[in-house]
């Protein structure tokens, strides 16, 4: 069995953020407008777990998030809780009120910044429990940290 | 005392369970386990004690919760997105129901303090049961429904400042100055909360107690220049909304509101429900019942039918705004704890205001059904 060289853990948390994205992260990245249609996002989520929300088609302005589990609530059927307010449990798929990425994506976001330490963009995630985040500078979307990508780099993968 | 709200949570859970089952309220359920607790059954039954200062104050806890989340989920965007129609109908809808309010207490020979008390309990909606009722009828996408969704959001904030300007105390110009003076502090919180999105804190779950302890202070900022408590409360919750921990914030919040907090302020509205207040109070509820639900067709009709909606689709908007729940107990609640109403006309308000929250919820549905016309709605360009 190949074994994989795992780097120093503490030299990873003191990198910066810049140090370990790359090209070929950013031009793979699951990424789709607001105003792109409903089945535009569930085909991109039948292969990628997340996938990032720009203001435009082409442009790298972040406005939102949507993921595996927000999928899962839209496909199950709908249960609203015990006290409703505003919109949210309104959205869903099986009635047709969610149409586009916008109607679900989650706006307020989690990121880091190009500068900040591996170990501080981690230990914010284990604080928020998200599992992925947008490296962003001037509102635009950079790359992401994932838990796949520090495992990919951990195991001297990349 | 313990063993009363142990047991109380325990059926609370249970009865709300079964009336969702049965396709209604859990709150019914909820408010149905305070009369079982309370004085006249288990009081009298077993010696039961529910009704207590600390109860009341679990229940006022509960209270600020119920606003705090209500003001997390809303949110600013949806305010701001909430588009003319949505404004205009919520206008007329708020307006027109809490003028049925003070014209029924006028009715009734209420002083105009009373009155205006009981217009601020018809202006807000519950929406859940509306929108489980459009879910059934596959059109909560309809333009009904959209509307129904938008205006609801806005009878929430509306109420709230319709309550802070009625109920506020002291003199017209100095209440207003201080409603100013809150707006002030809101809009600081805002910016200082948006300025420190970048600051990255490594205190763990400080968000978490951030909110709690916002919700709390907030609400005593509101009480002392003269506001309601859930006034702040709402508010608080509005300026978390921005943040990014808000979807944490709001689970966090949800499971300790609807667990523990919110149920116990249901259960205690239910416990203070006075089989005696039934004798009387006739004559209000005759009036406040059908002035409840006229006021909310009347108004939201108009306002949709000024939008351009046919009349029928603007009658099923009317329609579906009826049920009260949540924020119209909160309000009567209030509004007795403010003394506002003398005590046994505070136990008929509270038993109509209940009625009310069990007829609006019962009739709701049925009609919805037969006033909504899928067809003409999705016909309509507006």
């Amino acid at each position: 069995m190949k074994r994989y060289h795992i780097v120093n853990l503490q030299e990873l948390h003191e990198k910066k953020v810049r140090d370990i994205l790359d090209d070929k992260q950013m031009w793979n990245l699951p990424m789709v407008e607001k105003d792109a249609d409903i089945e535009t996002v569930l085909s991109i989520l039948t292969s990628r777990d997340h996938v990032w929300v720009v203001e435009k088609r082409g442009g790298k302005k972040l406005c939102g998030i949507i993921t595996e589990s927000d999928i899962l609530r839209l496909i199950s059927p709908t249960r609203l809780p015990k006290y409703v307010f505003g919109k949210k449990y309104s959205i869903s798929l099986q009635y047709g009120t969610a149409r586009r990425a916008s109607d679900i994506m989650h706006k307020q976001l989690i990121t880091c910044s190009p500068d900040e330490t591996i170990g501080n963009v981690l230990m914010r995630m284990v604080n928020a429990r998200v599992r992925r985040c947008p490296v962003v500078e001037n509102d635009e979307i950079m790359g992401e940290i994932t838990v796949h990508y520090i495992l990919q780099i951990l195991l001297g993968k990349r | 005392m313990l063993l009363e709200i142990g047991v109380a949570l325990l059926l609370a859970k249970i009865l709300g369970f079964a009336f969702e089952k049965l396709k209604q309220p859990a709150v019914i359920g909820e408010i149905l386990t305070g009369i079982v607790v309370g004085p006249f059954i288990a009081g009298k039954l077993f010696g039961m004690k529910y009704l207590s200062p600390v109860t009341e104050g679990l229940g006022e806890m509960g209270i600020i919760l119920l606003l705090f989340i209500s003001g997390l989920e809303i949110g600013v965007d949806e305010i701001k997105t909430a588009g003319k129609k949505g404004l205009l109908t919520s206008l007329f809808d708020v307006s027109i129901a809490f003028l049925f309010g003070v014209i029924a207490g006028h009715i009734l020979g209420y002083d105009i303090r009373t009155s205006i008390a009981i217009g601020n309990i018809m202006v807000a909606t519950s929406v859940g049961i509306t929108v489980r009722t459009l879910m059934e009828m596959h059109a909560l996408h309809s333009k009904v429904g959209e509307l129904i969704l938008t205006v609801a959001v806005l009878d929430d904030v509306l109420g709230i400042v319709v309550l802070s300007i009625t109920l506020g105390q002291g003199e017209p110009a100095m209440l207003i100055f201080k409603i100013f003076i809150f707006f002030l502090i809101f809009m600081a919180a805002v910016l200082i909360i948006r300025r420190m999105r970048g600051i990255k804190i490594g205190i763990p779950r400080l968000m978490l107690t951030a909110a709690i302890a916002f919700a709390f202070i907030f609400s005593a900022v509101a009480v002392d220049l003269g506001l309601a408590a859930v006034t702040g409360a709402f508010f608080a919750g509005l300026i978390f909304s921005n943040l990014p921990q808000r979807r944490r914030i709001d689970d966090f919040m949800r499971q300790m509101g609807e667990v523990f907090l919110i149920p116990l302020f249901f259960i205690w509205v239910g416990a203070s429900f006075d089989f005696n207040a039934l004798g009387d109070m006739g004559k209000l509820v005759l009036l406040f019942i059908p002035m409840a639900l006229m006021g909310k067709i009347i108004g939201c009709s108009a306002g949709a039918k000024v939008c351009g909606f046919r009349a029928r689709d603007a009658l099923a908007v009317g329609v579906g705004m009826m049920p009260r729940m949540e924020v119209a107990l909160v309000v009567v609640t209030i509004e007795m704890s403010m003394k506002i109403f003398n005590d046994a006309l505070a136990h008929q308000v509270l038993a109509s205001t209940i009625l009310l929250v069990i007829v609006s919820s019962l009739i709701t549905p049925p009609l919805l059904k037969i006033v909504y016309r899928g067809e003409s709605s999705e016909k309509q360009g507006s």
